[in-house]
């Protein structure tokens, strides 16, 4: 193996054989991966690009006793898992990226000292949503994608604003 | 801080703290409580007992704050983890009160109810207190007023003849329409060949002019001294208190927020001070005279004027709001515009490199059309609504020239006295359209008061108590079951307990984030531990007052900090009266003499902005003359010859093994072999003090200290080959 080979080597992006992978749920909360007959604990999936993909590229990684990060591999597509183990792998993640989507803007009032209270439909129920510093906590992340960051750290995010009916869409026009 | 949000089926019985909850442990969406009574955590789902825990099963409690939610674990004697449940993240700062009180409960065996800590968000807005007692946005605009106004007191003469001053020059603007109106009628309207008359009224009218300039001279004088002043007062006020503040509040804010409450905040409340507050007392008032004057002209027409004011006002005042939106988007776009094209041109050496000219440009254009947008949306709003409003505030006049013009017809109204009622009706309205906007200037002025009246009112938590001495140190410090977290519910120190002797060199080691410099910032006494006690000489540290301690400690840390001065003003910092031999000496001490001669204008050569204009080197020179000059009895070194090459660090370890000598000395390193000449190594892990002992005895031991210097001769093995 020449040098250059060995640098892609150590670099590669180790993607998992779905088929192989068996995780099952541990009693600290995080998951445990059997894979190619090595038991992984305490396994945290993480999306590799959570805003735009919530199903590909899920890299499984785990910290050793020092707090070491090693990240096992990518799951490149969850569809490609069994059922089962597509519900606990999807489970983990709705529940680790819990991001409840807006579904109706009913109002947005502004303070006029940098925030706002957005009072809208999501799919956690009816909420006023305090935001701070609302140009950076209430922002598009593309010409249709609103992201929101609440004043207490939750995220809200509505994947396509045009979708959304004719009286969300104009109160939100005043501020995207 | 309520704990007891949500309580389970079987009601408060026995119940401590009572959380609701959105998750299971294993992740699932649930409607669930997290109860603790005195001896167990019942854990209810959907309104059934799901599981139920002892507290004495476990030995730590901690929270995680996750990326959508966060989650609540017991862990046990063993090491085993339980996930308890997770929830959204406005409900942390509770489980974090929660595990906190667990943990002590733990320990202590006393179970707090209730809870010292404060509310973390405002219960009116829901926006967070972040530290502050009352919410800003929220605190009553009146008492922040009034303790604004009483800011004014010391210059209240001042004051005084400044409302006068302004009362009298408005009174002058109200005395011209009734010059007007005695021209008409006299002069104009009768076609009277008078001269003289028209003359004298004309001189009258230039020596109220000239009346009127003089009086906005004083005006002017005086309410710029009471402002200026009062911008001085606060702006020290405020730096003071910024100065004496503890670690912890510095660091909830930044620098930049910091300077923009000393320099913006306190301007905003110069200018109001100084223009709106002042204005709107006498704007109030012209009001109330110009209404009486409209009165008693013609109480049919006055009441034409006045009655279509109101509601307009109000629309004035909502599209008034529209617009400020507008604004905010435009000003949000141009932003992004700005910090893009300050982005592209800083990086302008890759885009280059990387030959991304094109697709930066298609980058840069869109920001820039986005903006435009933003633009010609909120002008057009703008052109579209103000005229519009502006003749619905002035409605009232065209009704006036309508019925008034037909009095003078029929003769029941001289053509003066219509003149000047409409130009009275025009003042009115001008006074009433800009104290229209005064509850936003009051707003405004009141929310940069609250932000400096919350510093000013901050208690420190660092505070000299009463009976705090100075205290001579001799070196010797103690640490008794020291326990310490920057957040309370998560510890980075726990039970320490430990003995520097007078004089003595201590290495403390051990991995990143493992508490290293947090030891150093307790014995600085930067924050207060959480639990145990620290002391030096015996002396517990809260009773040694925090100038005389801290006056006794050296620090050499990584990053050197140097004053925008010279060379010779920074090394003087630790001891402004010492004398110029004494700063040379401390210079040579530090291996810095010879570089300092070479440069241009030896001591009195500029270090630039935070000392750039040397190298990283030189700078840690610097920083050791100073610590020289000062002569501490505690010295601590905190990763003093990181970053530095071999022959640098060479000559910055010989000067730091001079100023060592015979002091207490604290190093924290990560390379190991520069704590070889240390006497007693602290060997940290996972927050708790793992080993002690000599550099041979702890590689004898075999234990954690000898895997790290194994690791790391491996590193250097590695880098040694390459």
């Amino acid at each position: 193996m020449t040098e250059t080979e060995e640098l892609y080597k150590v670099d590669e992006l180790k993607l998992l054989d779905c088929k192989k992978i068996h995780l099952t749920h541990e009693k600290s909360g995080f998951l445990t991966l059997e894979y190619e007959g090595k038991v992984y604990h305490k396994t945290d999936p993480t999306r590799l690009v959570p805003f735009f993909s919530k199903t590909t590229y899920i890299s499984l990684s785990y910290e050793d006793e020092e707090k070491e990060f090693h990240e096992i591999g990518v799951i490149k597509n969850m569809a490609d898992l069994e059922e089962e183990q597509y519900k606990i792998l999807d489970s983990y993640l709705k529940y680790k990226y819990f991001m409840p989507e807006i579904l109706k803007v009913y109002s947005i009032r502004d303070n006029m000292q940098g925030s706002i209270f957005v009072k809208s439909l999501t799919t956690a129920g009816e909420k006023t949503i305090c935001i701070k510093d609302w140009y950076q906590n209430f922002r598009m992340l593309t010409d249709s994608y609103l992201y929101v960051n609440d004043a207490d750290g939750n995220k809200y995010f509505c994947e396509d604003i045009h979708r959304l009916d004719k009286k969300s869409l104009s109160v939100l026009e005043m501020f995207t | 801080m309520k704990l007891i949000l949500k309580l389970p089926p079987g009601g408060s019985e026995g119940i401590v703290y009572s959380l609701p909850f959105g998750f299971a442990g294993c992740g699932d969406e649930c409607d669930g409580v997290f109860a603790v009574t005195e001896k167990e955590i019942k854990i209810y789902i959907d309104g059934e007992l799901e599981e139920v825990y002892n507290i004495s099963d476990f030995s730590e409690f901690v929270v995680r704050r996750g990326i959508g939610t966060s989650f609540i674990q017991g862990i046990a004697p063993g090491g085993e983890v339980t996930g308890f449940c997770g929830f959204t993240q406005d409900l942390f700062p509770r489980y974090g009160e929660v595990a906190k009180l667990l943990c002590h409960y733990i320990r202590t065996d006393e179970l707090i109810k209730e809870t010292g800590a404060e509310e973390t968000v405002c219960p009116k807005c829901g926006l967070p207190l972040e530290g502050s007692s009352e919410c800003v946005f929220c605190k009553s605009t009146a008492s922040t007023m009034v303790r604004l106004l009483k800011m004014i007191l010391p210059y209240r003469k001042s004051f005084t003849i400044a409302v006068i001053f302004t009362v009298l020059s408005q009174l002058i603007w109200v005395a011209v329409p009734f010059l007007d109106r005695l021209l008409i009628d006299k002069y104009v309207t009768p076609k009277k060949d008078s001269i003289a008359g028209i003359l004298l009224l004309a001189v009258s009218m230039i020596l109220l002019m000239l009346l009127e300039g003089v009086f906005e001279y004083f005006n002017m004088k005086h309410s710029f001294k009471v402002s200026l002043n009062i911008g001085k007062n606060l702006r020290e006020t405020v730096f003071r208190k910024s100065q004496q503040l503890s670690m912890s509040s510095i660091s909830r804010r930044t620098a930049g927020e910091m300077i923009n409450r000393i320099s913006n905040d306190a301007a905003k409340l110069e200018d109001f001070i100084t223009a709106n507050g002042k204005d709107a007392i006498v704007r109030i008032l012209s009001v109330v005279l110009l209404t009486g004057l409209l009165i008693s002209l013609n109480w049919r027409l006055a009441l034409l004027t006045l009655i279509p004011i109101p509601p307009v006002l109000v629309m004035v005042k909502k599209l008034n709001d529209t617009m400020k939106v507008n604004y905010t988007r435009v000003w949000k776009y141009s932003t992004r515009h700005s910090e893009l094209l300050h982005d592209i041109l800083n990086g302008i050496r890759v885009v280059k490199s990387y030959g991304s000219e094109d697709r930066e440009s298609v980058r840069y254009t869109d920001a820039s059309e986005r903006l435009v947008r933003a633009n010609i949306r909120a002008e057009t709003i703008w052109y579209l609504t103000m005229p519009f409003s502006f003749f619905m505030v002035t409605a009232g006049s065209y009704f006036v020239l309508y019925f008034g013009g037909r009095n003078v017809l029929i003769g029941s109204m001289s053509v003066g006295q219509l003149v000047q009622f409409t130009s009275y009706a025009a003042m009115l309205s001008e006074q009433l359209f800009w104290l229209i906007f005064i509850p936003r200037t009051f707003a405004d002025a009141s929310v940069s008061a609250g932000k400096i009246f919350e510093i000013i009112d901050e208690r420190s938590e660092i505070m000299d108590s009463e009976d705090s001495r100075e205290l001579d140190i001799k070196g010797e410090i103690e640490f008794q079951n020291v326990s310490f977290g920057y957040k309370p519910y998560d510890p980075v120190l726990r039970e320490i307990s430990c003995k520097i002797n007078k004089g003595e060199m201590i290495g403390i080691v051990g991995h990143s984030g493992v508490g290293k410099s947090t030891m150093i910032n307790l014995i600085m006494r930067l924050y207060d531990c959480t639990e145990g006690e620290i002391s030096i000489d015996g002396v517990p540290l809260k009773s040694i007052s925090q100038n005389s301690l801290r006056s006794q400690i050296g620090v050499v840390l990584q990053e050197t900090f140097l004053f925008d001065g010279s060379v010779y003003d920074n090394i003087a910092y630790a001891d402004p009266a010492a004398s110029f031999e004494d700063i040379i000496r401390a210079a040579k001490a530090a291996n810095a003499h010879d570089f300092i001669v070479k440069l241009p204008d030896g001591y009195n050569t500029r270090v630039g902005n935070k000392g750039y204009q040397l190298s990283g080197g030189e700078r840690q020179r610097i920083a050791i003359a100073r610590a020289i000059l000062r002569d501490p009895k505690v010295l601590i070194l905190d990763e003093a010859t990181a970053s530095l090459d071999t022959r640098t660090e060479k000559q910055i370890q010989q000067a730091l093994d001079r100023l060592t000598k015979g002091r207490t000395t604290i190093a924290i390193a990560h390379r190991l072999s520069t704590l070889s000449s240390a006497d007693r190594l602290f060997v940290l892990d996972k927050g708790r003090l793992a080993e002690t002992g000599s550099h041979k005895e702890l590689m004898s031991k075999k234990g954690v200290y000898y895997k790290l210097v194994m690791a790391q001769r491996e590193t250097t093995k590695m880098r040694t080959a390459v």
